[in-house]
């Protein structure tokens, strides 16, 4: 792929996950949505990796599990990712009323979305790479 | 026409797109220009977050610090340190954001606090307006709640 193409992609791709994002990547901070998503992709993953400890312990800590899942949202939500920001706030309400067969079945939905960004990340991630190769 | 990924899942895209409001915040990044140097503290338990925060307020050349708990922000407070902008994630480890909040203003702090939280809720709301915060924004922090902010922190 040639290297117009693979920057006017990458371009794309950012634009089309990251509309706010886009807007603050300058040429102060050229790399500023790949540090961005880069962050949210190590730290998204480690804190579904913390809710699901939390869920499967007994009895579980719905008030830990909250706090976790305030942090995942808030992230999600500051990048953009509002699919998982839904599901987040669905599984809060299920948390609020200690529902725990509710937060598992939520969580499920939440770990789905969480991949499919995942996915579109690494994409985005490797096209990144692939650009500043050709550069 | 949107951009579509390679994986060609536009669709799923397409409630993060939205062609009116990116131009409108377009146009709300562009219009804003401070006379005067704000200063601003981000307070915020989430490095994503608080990463957003600081550069969205750079942006606007507003000189920001960042902290990831309640007690730190409190402490840099108490030594003396000013800021006409404050801005607050509710759930912090240590010392929760109400908490902090509470101890800030009861210090004689009157800045502007912005209670910025992924929490949702109107009794949540009720209660960061209770502990001492001047607005209430749900996360993620854009322009569109921002620039009014600065403009009347710059007496615009």
């Amino acid at each position: 792929m040639d290297r117009n193409r693979l920057h006017n992609q990458v371009a794309s791709m950012r634009r089309s996950l990251f509309d706010q994002l886009e807007e603050l990547q300058d040429d102060t901070n050229p790399n500023f949505v790949q540090e961005v998503v880069t962050l949210f992709y190590n730290d998204s993953t480690r804190l579904i990796q913390n809710i699901e400890q939390a869920l499967n312990s007994r009895p579980i800590d719905f008030c830990k599990l909250d706090d976790y899942m305030h942090q995942f949202k808030g992230s999600s939500s500051s990048i953009g990712a509002k699919k998982v920001t839904n599901e987040c706030t669905a599984f809060r309400e299920y948390c609020n009323a200690e529902n725990a067969e509710g937060c598992i079945r939520s969580f499920q939905q939440v770990k789905q979305e969480h991949a499919i960004l995942k996915r579109k990340l690494e994409v985005y991630l490797q096209t990144v790479r692939q650009a500043s190769q050709t550069a | 026409m949107a951009p579509t990924l390679p994986s060609g899942d536009q669709a799923s895209d397409q409630d993060n797109w939205d062609n009116g409001r990116l131009a409108r915040k377009r146009q709300l990044l562009t219009e804003i220009v401070l006379r005067n140097r704000l200063t601003a503290l981000v307070v915020d338990g989430d490095t994503t977050c608080r990463v957003l925060e600081q550069l969205l307020l750079r942006s606007y050349e507003v000189q920001t610090q960042g902290v990831d708990n309640g007690r730190d922000a409190v402490a840099l407070i108490a030594s003396g340190v000013k800021f006409n902008l404050i801005i607050i994630d509710m759930i912090l480890p240590v010392l929760n954001g109400l908490e902090a909040t509470r101890q800030i203003r009861d210090m004689g702090v009157h800045c502007k606090m912005l209670g910025v939280t992924a929490c949702s809720g109107e009794s949540e709301r009720q209660a960061f307006l209770a502990a001492g915060v001047d607005v209430f924004i749900e996360k993620p922090l854009d322009p569109e709640h921002l620039v009014p902010i600065l403009r009347e922190l710059d007496g615009q």
